[in-house]
């Protein structure tokens, strides 16, 4: 039982965080069309942000998150403008001409990054890294805890934004359908570099808020661009509620897997499952839930 | 016909004249291959070796070179993939002319490795890839490879009908593959100055039944070749002293979370964990052990991940009476060892730990054979390697061969413990620099 209960907090807290990744990614496919395959790599950076933050001026990863945000929205919006929106006007026979830019992109980032900082393990050490509460036997890890508070929170801000904005509003008008938003005058362009930005910002908050219990090297992006892509697969691409359920779901999935089968098949139950959704209920979650 | 003699005549020509120049222009340098992962998830141990091969190769220029010529490094970039380690080496011996391969980071790559110098009969010092197939030729056989597959089928078999006829099989199997290895034998030149993995936690064994005593244990293993041979060489080792292994488990190094995995450790509550780990799943499995109060008798890693400094720095108070079998220390009485520690610390304002030592080391045992062997053909280098009899900062290096293993270094393993934040040699008492601290008092340990 107590197994069962520490399994069941550990793929919840992990959750959390993969749902703050999943949605940042299907933000930015409902609005573009397209996977954004460098945003394991967008969060690494807001985790080298955080980090320097930390080693240079001592400041707390969770007050960095008012740096690390900001800096990777406008990255982010920098990216869409400067890389990705001109490639939109060029007619090739390949439409996937802006995958392959953000694969580059991911490339790039990592390389910059090495550059700067070494393949050299990074971690922080605060005070309450390694703080846990317990509950009878069950432990939780206060710095996930915080961080699963902190996504609900902000997701819940998204959600607020994208229904009752102006800009949010048109971002999800754009996702519907881009033709008739700008038929609308909605300034479809402009709209795609700030969704970029929000969903660079989102996974900019998890890896910042990753950094007091995980380590930081350049080539940690991959692996996370890998899980956001399985998440919104899950959830059914383009679905903001989806990515919730598809980051709760690959969290207890990974969790159970490595408690009942074996650590070694973790990230194979989770992609047996990504594989299942897309022959049984392809379109994911979103055609259960509608959103 | 006349056309084409002349045309053969002008190819000879331009043979004789690139044969000609190629020595001419390698005259002032002898170059070196070296293998090692510079980027990706291995970085870490390939840059505390590449620092170590420079400062090696450094020494060897200032005190006269390879008989008066210098040795060049030509250091590739594997990035921790078997089959980017394969290319890197096809390259430095098709494209750059290496006259040896050096280096060979984390088993599976190093495995590759050895294949490609093998079907080229290229010499090839390993100097940490430790998984026990690397010197064993006929496990680069096809029928070596099948074997290989069998043992493991056999591991997990209950069915006592099909562990008879996987036995059979074998057997048939081990005969075709001793003709297979006849075949191979020319070609072979795979040298290693460390230990295998079979053989990490020797020292550790002794420690462990002499001073620990644990009746039962868990082995945790991550699932690439390095990990896995670690765990199935422990869980002999445990049979042999008499401790019950309850379960062993295997994980992606890359993993973020081991709560659930720990959680299950924590509810076996066994007297030890043996984890075989790299470097971010070392820290990950102490820090999460210690959020979780896992409080076994001990904590031992086999070295690797368990040795670096970074395990401190990352793994912070959870580090702390750890305890890990290791191959070398810098206390260790062996020539210039200590001196070798300190240097590496003044120039690159860091610590060193084994796998900077076996770096260093192999970059003298290549000089050394390069300057004995006749011509730097791979057959006299092979035979000048055969007979390496000297002394190094890792020990005493002759390769000979027992069990299965041909060209194997033998050498004692220790133990460590990290004590106060600092790795210190606690094992044999002989070479112990500092008493051991057994029993462990968790609780207060980690404050």
């Amino acid at each position: 039982m107590e197994l069962l209960l520490q399994t069941l907090v550990s793929g919840f807290l992990k959750g959390g965080l993969y749902a703050l990744i999943g949605i940042g990614m299907t933000l930015i496919m409902g609005v573009m069309g397209i996977i954004n395959l460098a945003h394991g790599q967008l969060m690494m950076v807001s985790m080298y942000i955080t980090y320097s933050l930390f080693a240079l001026f001592g400041v707390d990863p969770y007050v960095s998150l008012a740096v690390s945000v900001p800096a990777i929205f406008i990255l982010g919006v920098a990216i869409q403008k400067f890389f990705l929106n001109p490639l939109m006007k060029i007619d090739t026979i390949l439409p996937e001409n802006q995958v392959l830019m953000t694969v580059g992109i991911g490339m790039a980032l990592t390389e910059i990054m090495r550059f700067i900082f070494t393949s050299d393990y990074k971690s922080i050490q605060t005070s309450y890294s390694k703080t846990t509460l317990l509950m009878g036997n069950i432990s939780f890890s206060l710095p996930l805890l915080i961080d699963f508070f902190i996504a609900v929170i902000l997701t819940g801000a998204l959600f607020y934004f994208l229904k009752h904005t102006d800009t949010g509003r048109s971002i999800r008008a754009t996702a519907q359908d881009r033709d008739a938003a700008i038929l609308m005058g909605v300034n479809a362009e402009r709209i795609t570099s700030i969704t970029f930005g929000l969903g660079a910002g989102l996974v900019a908050a998890a890896g910042t808020m990753l950094m007091p219990v995980f380590y930081l090297f350049p080539d940690i992006g991959g692996p996370f661009t890998r899980k956001a892509f399985v998440i919104c697969i899950l959830g059914g691409l383009g679905s903001s509620v989806g990515a919730i359920f598809g980051g709760i779901t690959l969290g207890l999935v990974e969790a159970f897997g490595a408690t009942y089968i074996g650590m070694e098949f973790a990230d194979m139950i989770g992609l047996i499952i990504f594989f299942l959704v897309l022959l049984v209920l392809p379109g994911g979650l979103k055609r259960i839930t509608g959103m | 016909m006349s056309k084409f003699r002349k045309s053969l005549i002008v190819l000879a020509c331009f043979a004789s004249i690139t044969l000609a120049l190629t020595p001419a222009h390698s005259a002032s340098t002898v170059k070196v291959g070296i293998v090692l992962p510079i980027t990706g998830k291995h970085a870490k141990f390939g840059e505390i070796e590449k620092l170590s091969f420079e400062m090696a190769a450094d020494e060897i220029n200032k005190n006269g070179g390879i008989n008066g010529h210098l040795m060049e490094l030509i250091i590739e970039d594997t990035t921790g993939k078997p089959d980017v380690g394969r290319s890197a080496a096809e390259k430095l011996i098709t494209h750059d002319r290496v006259v040896i391969l050096g280096g060979g980071y984390s088993s599976s790559v190093t495995a590759a490795i050895a294949g490609v110098a093998i079907n080229n009969g290229f010499p090839f010092l390993v100097n940490t890839g430790s998984a026990d197939i690397i010197t064993q030729p006929t496990a680069h056989t096809p029928s070596g490879k099948r074997i290989n597959r069998l043992l493991k089928e056999l591991a997990g078999a209950n069915d006592p009908a099909k562990i008879v006829k996987l036995k059979e099989k074998i057997v048939v199997l081990q005969k075709r593959a001793d003709r297979e290895v006849e075949m191979i034998l020319p070609r072979y030149a795979i040298f290693r100055l460390n230990p295998p993995v079979s053989e990490f936690a020797d020292g550790l064994k002794s420690f462990l039944s002499e001073v620990v005593k644990p009746e039962t244990a868990v082995i945790l293993h991550e699932n690439s070749l390095f990990g896995t041979r670690g765990a199935a060489a422990f869980a002999k080792s445990a049979k042999q002293i008499g401790t019950k292994v309850l379960f062993t488990e295997s994980y992606d190094s890359g993993a973020i979370d081991f709560k659930p995995l720990m959680a299950k450790v924590k509810s076996a509550n066994p007297d030890l964990v043996y984890m075989v780990s790299y470097i971010l799943d070392a820290s990950l499995l102490m820090n999460q052990s210690m959020e979780l109060q896992l409080n076994p008798k001990l904590f031992a890693g086999a070295a690797a991940g368990f040795t670096l400094p970074e395990f401190r720095k990352t793994a912070g108070v959870a580090s702390e009476k750890v305890v890990s079998a290791t191959l070398w220390h810098q206390s260790l009485p062996f020539p210039g060892s200590r001196e070798y520690f300190d240097k590496f610390r003044a120039m690159y304002g860091r610590d060193t730990e084994y796998h900077g030592a076996e770096a260093y080391a192999a970059a003298f045992v290549i000089a050394d054979a390069l300057r004995r062997a006749k011509s730097h053909s791979p057959s006299d280098i092979k035979k000048a390697l055969k007979q390496t009899d000297m002394m190094t900062v890792f020990g005493p290096v002759k390769f000979i061969s027992y069990g299965r293993k041909i060209h194997q270094n033998k050498l004692d393993t220790y133990v460590v413990q990290w004590i106060d934040g600092k790795l210190e040699i606690i094992w044999p008492p002989k070479l112990a620099k500092k008493k051991y601290v057994f029993p462990i008092n968790w609780i207060k340990e980690r404050q």
